[in-house]
């Protein structure tokens, strides 16, 4: 059952000569208890397109539909605050640096939830232990965290409420691997339990290839390919997914042979080649990706590519 | 001379009898990146803020030295003084490094202005030019961004250019990439390599990605609990990690490890080895502090197992 559907997603920010559209047109669903994983270039608009499905940012045009409404001023509302979460990108300047941890998970769980007071507490160092950290950092307050215990607070607040959607913008990329690890288990294991989604936001390809059921790549505002992850990894078709991919560093020092170096740079956004946006970097440019642009075509089963030379 | 050395650095709690970080050395050679890795919470961050003079209120220094080509920077008191040409550091956390009230282009300028004493347009000029040098679209318009405008990655990326500005004899990078796509982080690593090359400035090069250090490192030093376990070239740790810890790190990132096992950080009273709760060699000796002993010419290991053992 489709949980969330984003239709024709735009979101600019700025007037006049100076804006920066951030989103152009992302169309994009996801089904409950299914992890989506969202990967791209720096600056593509991943966080954009997150703000804009938790409600924090009103698209410019398009609608987030969630569990079939129209969710778009919906923020204020306590229900779909409570079941729709966010795990910002930095989580010390997303958390309240005069809370202790304690004070952080109870928050939402008292606003948000009928939680009483001794199952609310039980709640908070079982969910505190689940991230791996000890009931002894609920007197901490975000000054005394690493970056790591940070990042692990934040994701310990998201799921105090127990949400049905939760946008996850790069949640582990403070965690060592073993933690890492953790983090991803403890998510599944959630999501079996409750059916939870997640948006899975990250650079960390590797991470993204255990928890994500399908993988969307974006570039410069636009979704380029959309895939089941095993599909994208074993054979990605965007040119730029295959750059992306290839550039991943390796222990293996054999490893490092075959990248693809892109050339060029990435054009700013406020100036647009007319056109593919990805045609000064790419290998199998032709004479239309200069004149039309290419949109998203299903070019196998669960599989779009917005590219003229797979389509 | 060596470039830059850490010796026995102790840093705790002000009032607290059990440091954080205890008796931490290593040293970074001209024209040479040194790679600090261990767990989230195991000391990286701490280690670097004491040695750049900027221990957080309520956190000091209470032992050890900090020398920068022969010099020792401890003042009396324990604070360490140095100049932004001296050592310079990319934070772990860039929004809060950055000034949210000014203009990303002036914050990158005021640091050219101070240290290569050009004028305020040309400081700007050059600022811009840097910024497209780490790799951000449309570097000119971004430049007259405040901080809040930018992904997160180009926050780091703003940070990057201004450490670099310096022209730092020691660059500190604590995870510098970790917002960024590995296409992003390629150049990024290139662009710390010339300035190696270029100025032969060291580098204490702090991450968890072992696929970074391979690429990028010449030597490790890993920490767990505080303590520095392993001092070794990077090719031979991958090779033959040496200390129980670094052998458990190693195997994490190669095979899935029990996240069942509840582990729940490092207890900072220990008196014995910090890694004593986790260590499969665990005997009597470790309930005393292991020194870090060195094992050949070029490794350095903190452990009580007998030199052959740890062959
Ligand atoms: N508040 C804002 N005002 C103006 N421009 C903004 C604002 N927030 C983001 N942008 C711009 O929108 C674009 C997309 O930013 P976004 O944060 O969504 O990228 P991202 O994909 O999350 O990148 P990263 O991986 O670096 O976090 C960038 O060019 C950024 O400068
Ligand atoms: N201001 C503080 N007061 C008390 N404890 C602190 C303070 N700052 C950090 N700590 C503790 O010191 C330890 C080391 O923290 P540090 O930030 O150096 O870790 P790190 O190795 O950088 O981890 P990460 O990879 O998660 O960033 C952590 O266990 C942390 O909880
Ligand atoms: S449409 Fe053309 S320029 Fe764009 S990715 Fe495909 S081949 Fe390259
Ligand atoms: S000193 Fe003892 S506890 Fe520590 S790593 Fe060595 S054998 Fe293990
Ligand atoms: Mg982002
Ligand atoms: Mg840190």
């Amino acid at each position: 059952m489709t949980l969330l559907e984003c239709r024709n997603i735009h979101k600019t920010y700025g007037h006049g000569v100076a804006t920066v559209p951030a989103v152009r047109g992302v169309d994009m669903q996801l089904e409950r208890g299914e992890t989506l994983g969202l990967v791209g270039e720096s600056g593509c608009g991943k966080t954009t397109l997150g703000r804009v499905i938790v409600g924090l940012n009103a698209p410019t045009s398009g609608k987030v539909v969630f569990d079939g409404e129209d969710v778009s001023g919906r923020l204020h509302e306590p229900e779909f605050r409570r079941r729709v979460q966010m795990v910002f990108q930095h989580p010390q300047s997303s958390l309240n640096p005069r809370f202790r941890v304690s004070t952080t998970l109870r928050e939402p769980a008292i606003l948000l939830t009928s939680m009483r007071n001794e199952e609310l507490g039980q709640q908070i160092e079982q969910t505190l232990r689940l991230v791996g950290l000890g009931i002894e950092y609920q007197t901490k307050k975000p000054k005394q965290l690493s970056g790591g215990q940070l990042q692990r607070v934040a994701i310990a607040r998201a799921l105090m409420s127990s949400p049905d959607l939760i946008v996850l913008d790069e949640p582990t990329s403070s965690l060592d691997q073993s933690i890492r690890s953790r983090i991803i288990a403890l998510l599944k294991d959630i999501q079996e339990r409750r059916q939870v989604s997640y948006l899975f936001i990250s650079h960390d390809l590797s991470t993204v290839r255990k928890i994500a059921h399908r993988v969307a790549v974006m570039y410069l505002g636009r979704i380029v390919e959309v895939s089941e992850t095993e599909a994208l990894f074993n054979d990605p078709q965007h040119p730029y997914t295959q750059a992306l991919l290839s550039a991943v560093p390796s222990i293996d020092p054999g490893d490092r042979s075959e990248r693809i170096i892109l050339r060029g740079e990435t054009p700013s956004p406020t100036a647009l080649p007319v056109g593919c946006s990805f045609q000064d970097r790419c290998e199998l440019v032709h004479a239309r990706c200069g004149v039309e642009a290419p949109l998203l075509q299903e070019t196998g089963p669960a599989r779009h590519v917005e590219c003229f030379a797979v389509q | 001379m060596r470039l830059f050395e850490v010796e026995a650095l102790t840093v705790g709690i002000t009032g607290s009898p059990f440091p954080i970080l205890r008796e931490v050395s290593f040293y970074v050679e001209p024209g040479e990146v040194l790679a600090l890795v261990g767990e989230s919470g195991s000391g990286k961050t701490m280690t670097a803020l004491a040695a750049m003079g900027l221990l957080p209120f309520g956190i000091e220094m209470t032992g050890g030295d900090v020398r920068l080509e022969g010099d020792s920077l401890v003042r009396t008191g324990g604070t360490v003084e140095r100049s932004a040409a001296q050592m310079s550091m990319i934070f772990q956390h860039p929004t809060s490094a950055l000034n949210p009230t000014m203009r990303v282009g002036h914050q990158v300028g005021r640091v050219i202005q101070i240290n290569q004493r050009l004028g305020r347009t040309q400081s700007l000029e050059a600022a811009v030019e840097l910024l497209k040098h780490v790799g951000i679209p449309g570097a000119k318009r971004v430049a007259r961004n405040f901080p809040h405008q930018l992904s997160g990655g180009m926050c780091q990326r703003v940070m990057i250019a201004m450490a670099v500005a310096c022209q730092p004899r020691l660059l500190i990078a604590d995870e510098p990439t970790t917002a960024l796509d590995v296409t992003v982080q390629a150049q990024i690593f290139d662009l710390i390599k010339s300035l190696v090359s270029e100025i032969g400035c060291g580098v204490l090069f702090i991450t968890h990605d072992l696929g970074a250090v391979a690429e990028m490192a010449d030597r490790v030093a890993v920490m767990y609990g505080g303590q520095v376990m392993e001092e070794s070239p990077v090719r031979d740790l991958l090779a033959k990690p040496r200390h129980p810890y670094t052998r458990y790190l190693l195997e994490s990132v190669v095979r899935e490890v029990d996240h069942r096992v509840e582990d729940i950080g490092v207890d900072f009273a220990l008196t014995g080895c910090r890694f004593g709760h986790r260590c499969p060699y665990v005997h009597e000796k470790c309930n005393g502090f292991p020194p870090l002993v060195e094992i050949s010419p070029s490794r350095r290991v903190s452990c009580f197992l007998r030199t052959e053992e740890l062959r």
